[in-house]
């Protein structure tokens, strides 16, 4: 089994040297012809002409086995072959797309991304630099086709009729990254916390101006919000609105559990969102780098090893959901966030705002 | 042997098409499988939600707990008794006058006349006695009697009191119950139209997304095969097709 973190690194530099501009500068790889053409049509030469003499023999009755059993299976097997090569080429090309998605998980092969890069003629991943593509039609009507080259671990052979069961089966040959960023700032509008006119009905995100239901800010017995001092310099300060976060947690786990049900069941690509967000519990601004340097590395979750996800795995994979949801999205909404209340939200001098607190907590406790 | 120029690229155009039309089949698997997922997010927020409670379904009549006090009622004057006691003494004190008197009469030695007269005394004085006893027991009846309306007024009172709260009672659990089922209903109503809307509304994304996917994949597939039809006829001229296939 490939190393882990081998593979990572392996598939960082490969993205950095696709995404990068620096072959313009690379001399050497100017100088040198370049070969792209695999030629994988290769694989055909030749068929024309057996299928000919195989009609042949057919039609005259000359055939070597019996009631030309092998020579009417050829026949079919080679009538098939450019329909199941197209299909083989769909399938394949759908698949290895996804190494060029922008928030590919690297925890994926990344014999993949360079046999992409093969077929798409990235630089560097030509004949001239030592890479081949063949194709092989077997006699069983599937096809073989195999990558082999200086940057594998060894040579990739993927059959089209085992290709086609997998995808047939709603499993995928390389894991798609969702889009949490999209899916979570959609589940912020679905978790109770906002009224539905502070949803944009165009777009169906948030408006700018979304503030959590009053329902949720902590208040005092007489009904007026409980306010968390800030001070904002010189000796002035602002008044913000505190949370009852226990009763925003209640409100909203269903909603996130059903979500992280929704995606577990998609479990290659709840391996990927681990991988490339939750893992380490990053920020979003750090997540935008994952694909650069800061990926999951050691908590990564390699899919060879950890599918089927195990319940431990399961939990932690929601654990790090609700958190990362908490602190990369909610968290913009549950601090600083100024008193609806004109006079309360003004800036005030501390130190006197303080006294005044302090005098008014005397009064009410009836201290002297 | 060179590969002729045409051929190379027709055989580029169709990897080319075909990968296209490859992305855009997988994005319609992703999407039938996205959906699958959605309905399994919906099932789980659906199974995990509070289910829907009648809120007055615990509320019962408590006119079981008024009690009816009729029975305790009673006629205070039902056995008022007559004072006979003042009449006893009285006929005691007249018969102890009567003989003093006969004592006296007999030490005097007065006549028949004088007893004759003193008996009619001690008749007239038990004569009042009887009065008196006759005019008590009078108003005793009068009393009892009495009474007899107001233990039946009462009585009526304490057997409305209890009617009214039975019907009160009764008719608070009825409409809680009509209450409750009103909000049952339009409860469940809501959960039926929110479930209705988005389904619709994950069908119609679905439908759309696969249209759009299948769209995407028919024009790849088409424009490789035309690039390619247009890349052969081009190399007829320019070389052998056979070093192609």
């Amino acid at each position: 089994m490939m190393n882990k973190i081998e593979n990572i690194n392996k598939n960082l530099i490969l993205r950095q040297m696709l995404y990068s501009d620096a072959m313009a500068y690379n001399k050497k790889f100017l100088a040198k012809p370049t070969d792209s053409n695999f030629n994988i049509l290769k694989a055909f030469e030749g068929t024309e002409k057996v299928y000919a003499e195989l009609e042949l023999k057919v039609k005259s009755g000359e055939c070597d086995t019996e009631n030309c059993e092998f020579e009417l299976a050829s026949l079919a097997a080679l009538q098939s072959a450019p329909k199941i090569f197209v299909e083989f080429m769909e399938n394949l090309g759908g698949e290895l797309s996804v190494t060029e998605e922008p928030n590919f998980d690297v925890v994926n092969n990344a014999d993949y991304t360079i046999a992409q890069s093969m077929l798409t003629e990235k630089p560097g991943f030509s004949r001239s630099d030592g890479y081949e593509i063949s194709l092989e039609l077997l006699e069983d009507s599937s096809q073989e086709i195999t990558f082999t080259g200086p940057g594998f671990y060894e040579p990739l052979i993927i059959n089209s009729s085992t290709l086609k069961v997998l995808l047939n089966s709603g499993t995928f040959l390389i894991a798609s990254t969702p889009d949490i960023n999209k899916d979570m700032t959609r589940l912020l509008t679905e978790v109770g916390l906002f009224s539905p006119d502070m949803v944009n009905p165009e777009t169906g995100e948030l408006l700018e101006t979304a503030k959590i239901l009053d329902e949720f800010v902590l208040k005092n017995p007489d009904g007026t919000p409980i306010y968390e001092i800030v001070e904002i310099g010189n000796g002035k300060g602002r008044n913000i609105l505190r949370y009852d976060l226990d009763k925003i947690e209640r409100k909203t786990d269903p909603f996130i559990n059903a979500e992280v049900a929704g995606l577990l069941d998609r479990e290659q690509e709840a391996v990927a969102s681990w991988n490339v967000y939750l893992a380490e519990l990053t920020s979003v601004e750090e997540d935008d780098q994952m694909t650069q340097n800061a990926t999951a590395y050691e908590s990564a979750w390699q899919y060879e090893k950890v599918l089927p996800l195990s319940q431990s795995k399961k939990i932690l994979f929601m654990d790090h959901y609700k958190k990362y949801f908490m602190k990369n999205y909610l968290v913009q909404f549950t601090t600083n966030q100024l008193p609806d209340v004109q006079e309360d939200a003004a800036v005030f001098d501390v130190a006197e705002k303080r006294k005044e607190n302090a005098k008014k907590y005397m009064e009410q406790n009836k201290l002297s | 042997m060179p590969v002729p120029v045409a051929a190379v690229g027709a055989a580029v155009n169709l990897i080319g098409g075909l990968f296209g039309s490859g992305k855009a089949r997988r994005a319609a698997r992703r999407q039938r499988r996205l959906a699958k997922s959605l309905q399994k997010k919906l099932d789980h927020l659906e199974r995990n939600r509070q289910s829907i409670i009648n809120p007055y379904d615990n509320v019962t009549s408590l006119a079981s707990m008024a009690t009816d006090l009729s029975n305790t009622l009673s006629n205070p004057f039902a056995n008022l008794s007559v004072a006979t006691k003042a009449a006893e003494m009285k006929i005691e004190e007249a018969d102890i006058s009567l003989a003093n008197t006969l004592d006296t009469l007999r030490a005097t030695g007065a006549g028949a006349g004088g007893a004759t007269a003193l008996a009619q005394a001690a008749l007239k004085a038990k004569q009042g006695v009887t009065a008196s006893i006759e005019q008590q027991e009078k108003a005793n009846e009068d009393r009892r009697a009495q009474g007899e309306a107001q233990l039946q007024q009462q009585v009526m009172s304490e057997k409305q009191r209890i009617q009214n709260i039975s019907i009160s009672e009764g008719a608070r659990e009825q409409s809680a119950m009509a209450q409750g089922r009103a909000f049952e209903f339009n409860a469940r109503e809501q959960r039926e139209m929110q479930k209705l809307n988005r389904v619709a509304g994950q069908l119609d994304q679905a439908t759309n997304n696969a249209a759009q996917a299948s769209r995407d994949a028919t024009s790849a597939i088409t424009g490789a095969i035309g690039g390619m039809a247009s890349s052969l006829s081009a190399g007829k001229s320019a070389g052998n097709l056979s070093d192609l296939f």
